[in-house]
Parts: C-alpha cells; structure tokens; sequence
C-alpha cells in the first residue's frame, strides 16, 4: 500500500471525523480530553528493514489507536502534552538535544508530573537510541555531559514561566497548573483510581501516593534499561499513565502505541490476549458505568471505580508484560530443557 | 384681675413657647419620616398597600373520596401561592382527607385539577399542617385567632402581625351560612366574622382576602363586619356550585368550576403582575360558572384597581438597590436627570435610587391605572442603567484590557524565539 495515498487518507478520515456530530456529543467529556488541533506524529524510528512499511505500521497504529483519537474529539489538551512527549522523544533519538529539551520544557509547562522524563530523555541524549535490548551493555556515556543539557533545560523552563506570568498578569496559573496535581484538589471522576481512593483515604497519605510514587519508580528503570534508554522512556510512559494524578485516555493509548516501536518484544510477551481483553472491558466499562451512575442515576461510584480499576489493571498489565518483555530479549532462544524463572 | 392673669399668662409663656416648638418639631419629624416610607410603598406599581408580609390559610373542608375535587381545589391554590412566593412557613394548609395516598387512587401519590393530567398538584414539595381528623372548626378558630395550647407547633401557628395580608380560602360543601366540617359539623358565617374581628382586635391582619368555592358561597361573608376585608364566593343563596371536569380514570370530578378559572387566571400572573384584584373579578361570568359569584368589598379601604392580586396571593418583596454599592458613579446628577417619575422629585437623598420593575406581564391582565414607566424607553432594565453608568465612570477599565493583550502578544512572542533560536541553533 503506498504510503503517499494511504497517509493523507487517514489524515483526512481524521478531520472528517472531526467535523462530524460526534465531536459536539463527546467535547469536554472529562474522561477523554484532548484538544483538537494537535495531532502528533510519532517517533520514527526502526531497527529492521522495510523501513516504510514499519513506519507506516507505527503511523497507524497511533492514528487508529481509539484511546488518542477519541480524546482529540473531546478536545482536551492531552492531546498537545502527547505530541510534545513524542516530539522530544523524537527530538533525542535524532540527536537535537536542544530541541528535546526545549519541547520536555514546553510539556512540563503543560503536564507537571511528565517533568520525571528529564532524566531518561538527558540520558537518551547522551547515549544512543539505537535499540540494545537483545544485547545489554552498561552505560558507557559520560553522565556529566547530562548536566550543561540540564541547565539548559532549567533555564528554558525558566523562559517559559516567565512568558507564563506575563500571560496571567500573576503567578495564580501555577498552583493551578503545577501544584494541581501534586495536591489533587478537584476529585471529579477519571479513568485514573486516585479520585475515589482520596474521597476514603486519610489525607495523610496523599503525599506518598501523588508525589513519592511517581518518583520512585524512575531510577530503578533507568538503572535496569541502562543499555536502551529509549525502552526506560517508554515504560516511564506506562508508569505515568497507570498512577498519574488525573489522567486521560491518551496516556495508555500513547503507552500502547508505543509498544509498535520494539516489535522485538512481541514474542515474548507473556499474556499480550489478556492485556488486550482487559483493555477491550475497561474500554467498554467505562462510558458505559459513567453513564449509569451520573446520567441515569441507576448505578453508584462503585460501578465506575471497579471499571477505573479494570483499566488500571489492563494498563498494569500491558506495563509489567513490556518490563517482562523487554528483559527477557536478552536472554534469547533458549536451549531444550532450559526455563527461565525469575529471582 | 385681668392684668393679673395676662401677667401670669406672660410668665407662662416662654415654656409654651418651648413646648410648642418641641411638638412642632417632633411632629416635623415623625411626617418627614413618614414621607419616604410611604413613597418607599407608593413607588411600586403604585401598590398602596402597606403590608410587609402574606399569609395562607387553605382549607379543604369535606372528607371521602368524592370530594377528591375539594382536595384539588385547595392544593391548586397552594401551588399558586408557593409559586408566586409565599413560602410553606407561611402557608397553613388544612386537608380534611388524603386523596394523593387514598387506596382508590388510580396514580398514586398524584393529584390532578384536569382530566389531561397536565401538572400534578401533589408534588414532591408539599407540606400539610392539619390533615385528616386535625382540620375541625375548633382548629379552624383556634388558627385565625391564635389562641392554642402552647404546645401546638410553630408549623401550625398563624403568626401574623398587623402589617400581614392573609388569604383565606375555604372549600367544601356549604349552605346558607354554613359550611360543613368532616361530615360531622359545621361552621357558621357568624363564627368567622367574629374570629375576624378577634384578629382585628388583636391586629393580627393589615387587610385579608376571603374566597369560598361552596355552594351558596356569598352568604358566608354577609355578615363579616370588620375593616379590611375584602370577600368573594363562587355562588349566591340558593345556588349551587358546579364541578368543572370528571376524570373518568379516577371516577371523580377534579376540580370546580370558581377555583378553575381562579387558577386558569392565577396561571398568567407572576411576581411582577401588575394585574389588579379587579381584572380577577372582571373574569367572573355567570355563562362560565352557572352560578353568580360575589363580590363584597364595602368593608375593603382601597379601591379594587389599586389592590394588586400579587397583595394577598404572592410573597412579593419590594427591593431597592443602594448607590452606595456602586462608589465611583455620580449618583445624583446623573440619575436626577433621567428619573422623571414624580417621587423623585421631592426626595433629596441619595441613599434611595428609584428603581421602577417594568410590567412585564402579559397584556390581557394589565391594569387600568397608570404605572410610572417613564423610565422603561430609556432603559428597560434597571441594572443595565447601572451598568452603563460605572462603564462610562470607570475608563481605566479599557487600558487593563489593552494591557491584557500586549502582556499575550509578549509571551507568545518570547515563546516563539525561544522555539526559533533553537530551531538556528542545531
């Protein structure tokens, strides 16, 4: 199929379904979200030959994943933090790691919590995005040329909050826009599970689950996916979009379409049905039991959190088979009687 | 002898002198006083009531399911007053029998005034201060003229005061002079002019409206002898009162002729109706009610143009607005110059801004004396006169939003060469 024809014919299938009635019913539906206008294309980038077909195989998997499409009909600006995300991973893997990191700047303006990718997109800079998966080495770049990049990075931040403030006229956009979801003070119903676990949790255990858990998870995997940063990146993506403060659907739909770009791991993937079968539930539950619980009034919160959980679930899934996945590379085939277990 | 007692008058006479010019005074006062307060209630619509607050009592006094349009009747003039703004603490409704919850109700819970079930009349929002075997004439009495055991409720206490206007409405099966309680007794015209006047005596009213749907209604305000009360019934002596519609779902007839095109009338009247008590009783038509309905109003102290039908059956408040909320207008200047109505004139302070409500009803009911809407071809809206004025005050206004927008040409600027110069730097 070429490409020149199949391309703009997506393209324009995608504007067609903009204008289309279905825009108006699902705009500013909170649990979709993302604005119209920004339709990113996403991160070119193969290891294997046939390099069009692949990239046209990335490109639809992206365009045609329901998760990204349907949040650009609701108009929500997740949309633009998808774009500004794959952007700088594209930006690094080409090796322009000023235009990366001006574009993490711009994200981090939009999207606080995706802040936690400077570290492995600076590492992505330093080393190479070439994929190592099968074959890890330690990290041989020198961490410290990480640091000038970091500056820059801070001083572009900087820049940004400055325009920021001139806009508003005050600095009230940033507990609005920075501080919102560290502290999550609006619990309106989301796909994600923290709205309904702080409505019944102590106070005193926001900071852990909103800030601490977030964190804690980017060193180990940038320790552990030393030798391909750009797969660190990617799980980083998963992580974020299963415990992120509010969440949208195009988190998980950016992290599934994601996994197109290391068709390496796709056999060794432990329970790819399932995950896909969670996914199919979550995606079926959750309009449906949004519906019924604040449309008709039959149903309770209990309906939409236990298919907020489904989809966590389905997003849990997916994160640990990639994790799994991804290590299991580098063992390779195995030998007759050999089995692989885990310590 | 004379000049002795022209010089005892001489001594006297600077303390009269002081006496009279304290009673001048004060007599000065208490009419410059009086003045804006009565301007205050004459203002509006020219409404010359002088009542503060309105009050309720619906009775429905006959039981048994076929009397179910007795019960429609009295919750259809509840509904009316709740919606045009008598609040239910104001309201005393006595239901001799439940029909909405009756076994042989065919849609239970609901009470309809028409055979096409347009609007339930029971609701989810309805509160019953004496139901079932509580609505007796002694209750009834007791009601009007407040006296009760200490014991009784607030909810069912009518705790009027001399400024209230009260609206008593009466249904059921009557007679001459009579109306028939619970089956078991009867309540007789002499009584309830009596309780009238116990409650003028003890200025437990400003001016009440009386209206009974029974059969040969009039005579049961004959013999009511205190001031301010004006009375109507829906048929004469020996006259019957008739049912309006059957229900042939419910079995029954469903409303009365009087109090449905009472209602019907009451349906295109609002807050701000000026309609007058007289364009109710201009709707009165023998050829509509197959009865005679009266009207007695010797004993009522205003003519019937000038009382407003929103006076006994709405809780309208009259609101001004302060111009001291609005601190940077020139109050006086500007509003002497576009307020022509004649009150405006006499009063020179500024804590008062006439505000004139426009007539906003619709034109079958509008009254015959004239309104003061001098001001409504200028400015229909009164808060939009406002508006323009702290516009026109206020220019500064118009530098911040020129400021708001360089301040995001700036940022989109600066956004725009950080993106460029990293896009030349490579």
């Amino acid at each position: 199929m070429d490409f020149s024809v199949a391309f703009p014919a997506l393209v324009a299938g995608r504007l067609a379904l903009a204008y289309s009635p279905l825009s108006d019913w699902l705009k500013d539906d909170h649990l979709l979200s993302s604005p119209l206008t920004s339709y990113s294309r996403c991160a070119v980038r193969s290891v294997l030959p046939g390099q069009y077909t692949l990239v046209l195989m990335l490109k639809t998997r992206y365009l045609l994943n329901p998760y990204i499409w349907l949040p650009t009909l609701a108009l929500s600006t997740s949309s633009f933090e998808n774009t500004l995300c794959v952007l700088s991973l594209l930006f690094a893997c080409q090796g322009r790691p000023s235009a990366s990191v001006l574009t993490l700047a711009l994200l981090t303006q939009l999207s606080m919590p995706l802040v936690l990718l400077l570290l492995p997109i600076l590492l992505l800079i330093v080393t190479s995005p070439v994929s190592c998966l099968a074959s890890p080495r330690p990290f041989l770049a020198d961490i410290r040329k990480t640091l000038p990049l970091l500056a820059e990075f801070i001083a572009y931040s900087v820049v940004l909050s400055l325009a920021a403030t001139l806009v508003c006229g005050n600095r009230l956009w940033v507990t609005q826009s920075w501080i919102a979801p560290l502290v999550l003070p609006d619990l309106t119903p989301n796909p994600g599970l923290w709205w309904y676990f702080f409505t019944e949790m102590f106070d005193h255990f926001r900071p852990f689950f909103l800030m601490v858990h977030l964190l804690i998870y980017v060193v180990p995997m940038c320790i552990k996916f030393q030798h391909d940063m750009l797969y660190a990146c990617f799980l980083l993506l998963g992580v974020f979009a299963t415990f992120k403060a509010y969440p949208t659907l195009s988190e998980p739909g950016l992290f599934l379409s994601m996994t197109a770009l290391f068709p390496e791991t796709f056999a060794y993937l432990h329970w790819p049905i399932v995950t896909a079968l969670l996914h199919l539930h979550a995606s079926l539950l959750l309009p449906l039991f949004h519906s019924l619980w604040l449309v008709q009034g039959t149903g309770n919160a209990n309906f939409f959190y236990a298919s907020t959980l489904v989809f966590g679930m389905a997003n849990g899934a997916a994160l640990l088979d990639a994790i799994w996945a991804g290590l299991r590379i580098a063992l390779g085939e195995l030998k007759d009687g050999c089995e692989v277990i885990q310590e | 002898m004379a000049s002795s007692l022209l010089a005892s008058w001489l001594r006297l006479y600077p303390t009269v002198q002081v006496f009279a010019t304290w009673t001048g005074i004060t007599c000065a006062q208490v009419n410059s006083q009086d003045i804006p307060a009565r301007q205050f209630f004459e203002r509006h619509g020219g409404s010359t009531s002088g009542h503060t607050n309105n009050w309720a009592v619906l009775v429905c006094a006959s039981r048994y399911w076929f009397n179910y349009r007795h019960m429609a009747n009295a919750l259809g003039m509840y509904r009316t007053v709740k919606r045009l703004g008598i609040p239910d603490s104001n309201i005393i409704l006595m239901l001799a029998d439940d029909v909405a919850c009756n076994p042989r109700n065919k849609v239970p819970g609901c009470v309809y005034a028409d055979q096409a079930r347009s609007l339930d009349l029971y609701g989810d929002n309805i509160e019953v201060d004496y139901r079932g075997y509580e609505v007796t004439v002694e209750n009834f009495l007791r009601v009007l003229t407040g006296r009760m055991d200490p014991s009784v409720p607030r909810s069912k206490r009518l705790l009027t005061d001399d400024r209230s206007n009260i609206f008593v409405y009466m249904t059921g099966h009557g007679g001459n002079e009579f109306l028939k309680f619970q089956d078991n007794e009867e309540i007789s015209a002499f009584d309830i002019a009596d309780a009238f006047e116990q409650m003028w005596q003890k200025k437990r009213y400003n001016e009440i409206f009386f209206m009974i749907d029974t059969c040969q209604a009039n005579t049961m305000y004959s013999k009511f002898y205190s001031p301010n009360i004006l009375a109507t019934g829906s048929s004469d002596i020996h006259e019957n009162s008739y049912s309006h519609e059957n229900d042939y779902d419910i079995g029954v007839a469903v409303i009365d002729k009087f109090t449905h095109y009472i209602l019907q009338f009451m349906e295109g009247i609002n807050k701000t109706s000026q309609a007058s008590m007289q364009d109710l009783f201009n709707i009165y038509d023998y050829k509509k009610f197959d009865s005679n309905a009266g009207v007695r109003s010797d004993l009522f102290g205003r003519p019937l143009t000038h009382a407003l039908v929103t006076d006994f059956f709405g809780g309208v408040a009259q609101a001004e607005v302060l111009k001291s909320s609005l601190p940077e207008v020139r109050a006086e200047a500007d509003f002497e110059s576009w307020d022509t109505s004649p009150s405006s004139a006499t009063h020179t302070d500024d804590y008062i801004v006439p505000l004139v409500l426009p007539d906003i009803t619709d034109t079958g009911n509008s009254s015959t004396e004239p309104v003061p809407d001098n001001n409504e071809s200028l400015f229909p809206e009164p808060h939009l006169m406002d508006l323009f004025v702290s516009a026109r005050a206020a220019p500064g206004s118009l530098r911040g939003a020129m400021a708001g927008t360089a301040r995001s040409w700036a940022s989109t600027l600066i956004v725009l060469a950080l993106v460029a110069w990293v896009c030349a730097k490579r």
